[in-house]
């Protein structure tokens, strides 16, 4: 049987696209499985939860009651896959704690599959970060998203050793487009029925990036 | 690999609420852990805390008088390879004053026996004398001076350079650290009334399977890896005369 996602989206900076990413993610595999579940631990920052309010609860790892809340929905093997849009704050403290539980070890029991999805930046907080979570999570579990609208050029050799993400950079007119909170990706390619427009052509690329990163993890597992 | 040289380890202070019991409880863990055979005395009579955690092992003695005396010592030759005895709290000198007095300190001294204390310290200038105090006893025995940090013990009240003349004075006394738990994880393992061991491995205490938060174990098997760490830095299983430590998966 398939392992059950858990795509934790992270960055220890603020404003490199975390909930986007959170957002495509999330629409495409509702599109895909019509289920998903999302967790979003922002308080900061725009959020997931202002977007998708039907698929998102909030959560946090500020306390142990919080910790457990989330991770222990998160363990479960119940086909379900989750999607976690995980604040520049709570960075640190998540991964601290995925740690010294042993999420990882298990997970893997469980048939649990977690992919860290690493919004890289090319900032000296990012390189620590990438690091951290380089030491921790083996590099089949993390993937580097190029958020090409805030790296704008090459990533930082480091990040660029495991596999990447690239998610192609909008115009500014169509990034403020798809920033109002009624907008969805999955409605906007039901109803535009020309397809060749950059925006349906940017949605239908990165859902096909992420279907493929599924496609590679099944692949791996079996 | 087992010893046929009894072993006996002392848990205990003079002062309450430093942390004994868990100190006991972590010990038993590791034995199990390690496949020592290992038997317990709770000399909180007549209800033992931690008898609770690990009854099947546990007895229930008063130590002040003669016929537990004799329950405990007369029978180090059973077969058990170590004995933990949790010392209630207050009780420490005397017992090993008691002990002295039976013999048994010489006979530790003479190598028939292998004695251990861990004294578990408290966080003020009383648990300096108490060192002062104990030490006495500790000719022919192992002697670890364990400071607790479970209940975020903070140590604040100790002037390092007096610990340090205290400690100085002891010949071969060793520090040990436990160091702090989670608190909800740690009032979980309480309610639960289970061992680590067990809460780790997500078991009641008649092994059904159980239901404890997945984080709240992880926490406490980071934490239990961190104080058999300790145990292992001190060689705990060679002193017992068990070899070295050889576990399977507690992480």
């Amino acid at each position: 049987m398939p392992a059950t996602p858990v795509y934790i989206i992270c960055s220890p900076r603020p404003q490199v696209g975390k909930t986007l990413v959170a957002r495509l993610l999330g629409e495409f595999l509702l599109l895909k499985n019509g289920r998903v579940a999302a967790f979003d631990i922002n308080l900061k920052e725009p959020s997931l939860i202002d977007f998708l309010p039907d698929l998102t609860e909030t959560a946090d790892v500020i306390d142990t009651y919080g910790k457990m809340q989330l991770m222990d929905r998160i363990i479960v093997d119940d086909g379900l896959a989750k999607v976690i849009d995980l604040g520049f704050h709570a960075f640190d403290e998540f991964f601290k704690m995925s740690e010294q539980i042993g999420f990882l070890k298990e997970a893997a029991r469980r048939n649990v599959a977690p992919i860290i999805l690493f919004v890289a930046d090319t900032d000296r907080v990012s390189a620590r970060g990438h690091d951290t979570l380089r030491q921790q999570i083996p590099s089949s579990n993390l993937v580097v998203v190029d958020n090409e609208h805030v790296v704008r050029g090459e990533l930082p050799p480091e990040m660029e050793r495991g596999r990447v993400l690239r998610i192609p950079a909008l115009p500014t007119f169509l990034k403020t487009y798809i920033s109002r909170l009624t907008f969805s990706f999955t409605d906007y390619l039901r109803q535009e029925r020309d397809s060749s427009t950059e925006l349906h052509q940017w949605i239908r690329r990165n859902y096909t990036v992420f279907r493929d990163l599924e496609l590679s993890l099944t692949m791996q597992r079996s | 690999m087992a010893a046929a040289k009894p072993a006996v380890i002392v848990v205990g202070a003079d002062k309450g609420g430093v942390g004994k019991t868990t100190v006991s409880r972590t010990l038993l863990d590791y034995f199990s852990a390690n496949n020592v055979a290992t038997r317990a005395f709770d000399t909180e009579s007549p209800r033992g805390t931690l008898k609770r955690f690990h009854p099947d092992i546990t007895e229930i003695v008063d130590m002040t008088t003669t016929s537990d005396q004799m329950k405990i010592f007369d029978t180090l030759n059973s077969g058990t390879s170590v004995t933990v005895i949790d010392v209630r709290a207050g009780l420490l000198s005397r017992a090993l004053a008691s002990l002295r007095d039976i013999g048994f300190l010489d006979a530790a001294k003479g190598g028939q026996i292998t004695f251990a204390v861990f004294h578990i310290l408290g966080p003020s200038i009383a648990s300096l004398d108490e060192i002062a105090e104990t030490a006495s006893f500790m000719a022919g025995a192992k002697y670890f001076l364990v400071k607790n940090f479970i209940n975020d013990t903070q140590f604040f009240q100790w002037d390092q350079a007096t610990y340090n003349s205290y400690f100085h004075r002891i010949k071969d006394a060793t520090d040990l650290t436990i160091p702090k738990l989670n608190e909800m994880a740690y009032e979980q393992v309480e309610i639960a009334s289970v061992p680590f061991l067990k809460f780790v491995a997500n078991k009641s205490i008649h092994d059904d399977a159980a239901n404890y938060s997945f984080v709240l174990r992880g926490y406490v098997r980071h934490w239990l890896a961190n104080v058999w760490s300790e145990f292992d830095r001190i060689k705990l299983t060679d002193i017992v005369g068990s070899g070295k430590a050889v576990r399977g998966s507690e992480k």
